[in-house]
């Protein structure tokens, strides 16, 4: 702000010294003149007020000092020119006396006048500086109405005295409707603790924070993180709170939702923890406790076939023999049942694996099992997994002795092992077979432990080997899942995610 | 090497009777079984080792093995074999554990404390006979024990 509102010509005027006087003195000079045409024209005694006119001019236009000139001036010229002797500065004693009251009365008036001007020139001053304020305050305020912060001010009886477009823009009442009522009433602000501590620490501290509940005009409520600072006077009197509210309605919610999300985690993780604690002393249990009992059943039938077998019949000598076979089944169900939950338990020693190798190891260990059938291994390319090598080389002894024994009946078994692309970020190695197959029906079975689609007598097997292998792979990150039709063969896949860093090597 | 009819002294702590019954059956079959000490429970086995409580009175030799059982009523057999393995006396014991635990952690644990051999039970008979046997002969009578065992 350089130039003012309103410009001021009379103290524009005044500024001018030189001008001032020389004003004094024509004014003077035409108040004379005019006396001189009207005594001309016989007009007497108009001389007299003609000056005083003059000096008045003075006084009111150009300020004391061309005042006192215009007096002199005109003193000079009444006694100069119209008071006897004519064209002599002598003024004689009978007219002493009224050009003495001419002389005071004037001055008198300068006197005055030059009060008067003092305090006009005080409370343009004074009206000026009033006016920048005004202006200064006026930006201010239209500034504040360009944040879309919402920002109002209340006076030390929460009487909201300034209301923003922010404020308008959050709550909803225009400034007008804001302006003169009870900022609290209005907005029935809930406070997080008593509003009489909010006030002590405003007093004391001069600001306060914290997190506060509003209404809307629509009647909706909202959390806001509200300022308050206090505005004091120079004399450090609290004038007006300025409180600064911002919306954080969503971000609350948000976070009461993650903090509902992060309690209900810790809860299922606890869970999930005494769950494994508890699966871990059941297969510790398993281990101990139901191996011992079995080991006796089968000894102490050991101990009887040696005592007795040479004296009693074939049939009693079968039925002993079918003990010991269950007994040393059961110890094996129990073997391969600990195995598949140390799987799940035990660390995992990832390196880079090159499933080819894998995959030769446990053809090479499937040989003694196809001796005399006819099988046709057809060995695509393989990329390498990043995983643990030895559960790795478990999901593929697994899934190959799977298709070799699922193509017994066969006449010519064909058992495909290789790759494809999955998703981006996946491999996925696949092993086929022409075998029995599968109803798809039946298909979420397959994985479960101890589920069998086929009879103990026809197919061997207790189950476990693709439940390891779905275990396995989950704990590398990856699925399994599996395809087949009945009489025309299966395929199991698996995936994992590609290794970082390493390209596909097929 | 001496002959072999000077056997060691076989300490046993086993709670379950019947694997007791089983074992001195299959130490029977090689003429080991009558320098078998039975303790059921690991404060018996302790107490045995000591020469306390009931034992007060024996002989203070050590025995030449000691065959123990993991899981066991009172002092479990870890905790035994904390206790020997840090006796300056005791530790020269050869403790074979004989479990039917394949847990790896309890062999891992056991190795830890130093155990000498950790066996487990086979549920096979022929295998659990043939293991015991030559756990017997081999500690019982062809390891030369530390001086202050027990030969007969």
């Amino acid at each position: 702000m350089t130039t003012m509102a309103r410009p001021n010509v009379q103290l524009q005027f005044a500024r001018s010294p030189a001008l001032r006087y020389v004003l004094s003195a024509l004014s003077v000079l035409s108040a004379l003149g005019a006396a001189l045409l009207l005594e001309h024209f016989q007009f007497r005694n108009v001389a007299d007020g003609l000056f005083r006119i003059a000096i008045a001019i003075t006084i009111w236009n150009a300020g004391t000092g061309p005042a006192i000139l215009a007096v002199v001036l005109a003193g000079l010229a009444n006694a100069y020119f119209f008071i006897e002797p004519i064209h002599s500065l002598y003024v004689p004693r009978a007219e002493l006396p009224h050009f003495v009251i001419f002389i005071l009365f004037v001055s008198l008036l300068t006197w005055f006048a030059a009060v008067r001007r003092r305090v006009e020139a005080e409370l343009l001053q004074a009206r000026d500086k009033l006016e920048i304020e005004v202006v200064k305050r006026t930006e201010q305020a239209s500034l504040l109405n360009l944040t879309h912060d919402t920002i109002f001010v209340r006076d030390m009886s929460d009487i909201i005295s300034y209301w923003n477009r922010g404020a308008e823009e959050l709550y909803g009442w225009r400034a007008e409707e804001a302006i003169g009522k009870h900022s609290h009433q209005l907005l029935q602000t809930e406070f997080p603790v008593p509003i009489e501590e909010v006030r002590a620490e405003l007093l004391h501290a001069g600001r306060w924070e914290g997190e506060l509940r509003k209404s809307k005009a629509d009647g909706s409520r909202v959390v806001v993180a509200s300022r308050w600072s206090l505005r004091q006077d120079e004399q450090g009197q609290a004038v007006a709170i300025l409180e600064t509210n911002n919306d954080i309605t969503e971000r609350k919610r948000w976070e009461e939702d993650i903090q509902n999300l992060n309690q209900e985690l810790a809860r299922r993780s606890t869970e999930l923890e005494s769950i494994n604690k508890e699966l871990e002393a059941f297969a510790y249990s398993v281990s101990h406790d139901l191996r011992a009992p079995l080991r006796h059943m089968g000894s102490y039938t050991e101990l009887l076939q040696k005592r007795i077998s040479s004296v009693v019949d074939e049939k009693s000598n079968h039925y002993m023999a079918m003990m010991l076979d269950s007994a040393k089944r059961m110890g094996n169900l129990i073997d391969d049942l600990l195995a598949f939950s140390r799987i799940g338990r035990a660390e995992t020693r990832k390196t880079l694996v090159s499933l080819a190798q894998l995959v030769r190891e446990a053809v090479t260990e499937a040989r003694q099992d196809i001796e005399g059938r006819n099988v046709v291994w057809k060995i695509g390319g393989l990329p390498e997994f990043y995983g643990d090598r030895s559960m790795l080389r478990l999901v593929l002894v697994n899934l190959i002795s799977n298709a070799i024994k699922f193509t017994r009946t066969r006449p010519q078994a064909e058992i495909e092992i290789g790759s494809s692309e999955g998703d981006k970020d996946d491999l996925v190695v696949f092993v086929r077979d022409n075998g029995v197959g599968f109803d798809m029906k039946y298909v979420d079975k397959l994985f479960g432990v101890f589920q069998r689609l086929h009879q103990s007598d026809a197919f061997e097997g207790n189950g476990i080997g693709l439940a390891t292998v779905q275990r396995i792979v989950h704990r590398h990150g990856g699925k399994v899942w599996a395809e087949g039709l009945v009489d025309r063969g299966a395929t199991f896949y698996f995936s994992a995610p590609k290794p970082q860093g390493h390209l596909w090597r097929p | 090497m001496e002959t072999l009819n000077k056997i060691g002294r076989i300490l046993m702590v086993e709670d379950d009777p019947k694997d007791v019954e089983l074992t001195l059956s299959a130490l029977e079959e090689y003429n080991l079984a009558n320098e078998v000490i039975v303790t059921h429970d690991g404060e018996q086995a302790l107490d045995y080792l000591y020469c306390r409580g009931e034992y007060k009175a024996r002989s203070s030799d050590n025995p030449a093995v000691m065959l123990l059982d993991l899981k066991l009523p009172k002092v479990d057999g870890l905790e035994v074999l904390k206790q020997i393995k840090s006796d300056a006396e005791l530790r020269m014991i050869p403790v074979v554990v004989l479990t039917s635990s394949r847990e790896e952690k309890d062999m891992v644990a056991s190795y830890k404390l130093g155990v000498n051999a950790y066996v487990v039970k086979p549920v096979d008979f022929h295998e659990f006979v043939n293991a015991i046997k030559e756990l017997g002969v081999f500690w019982a009578v062809i390891n030369e024990p530390p001086r202050g065992s027990v030969r007969k």
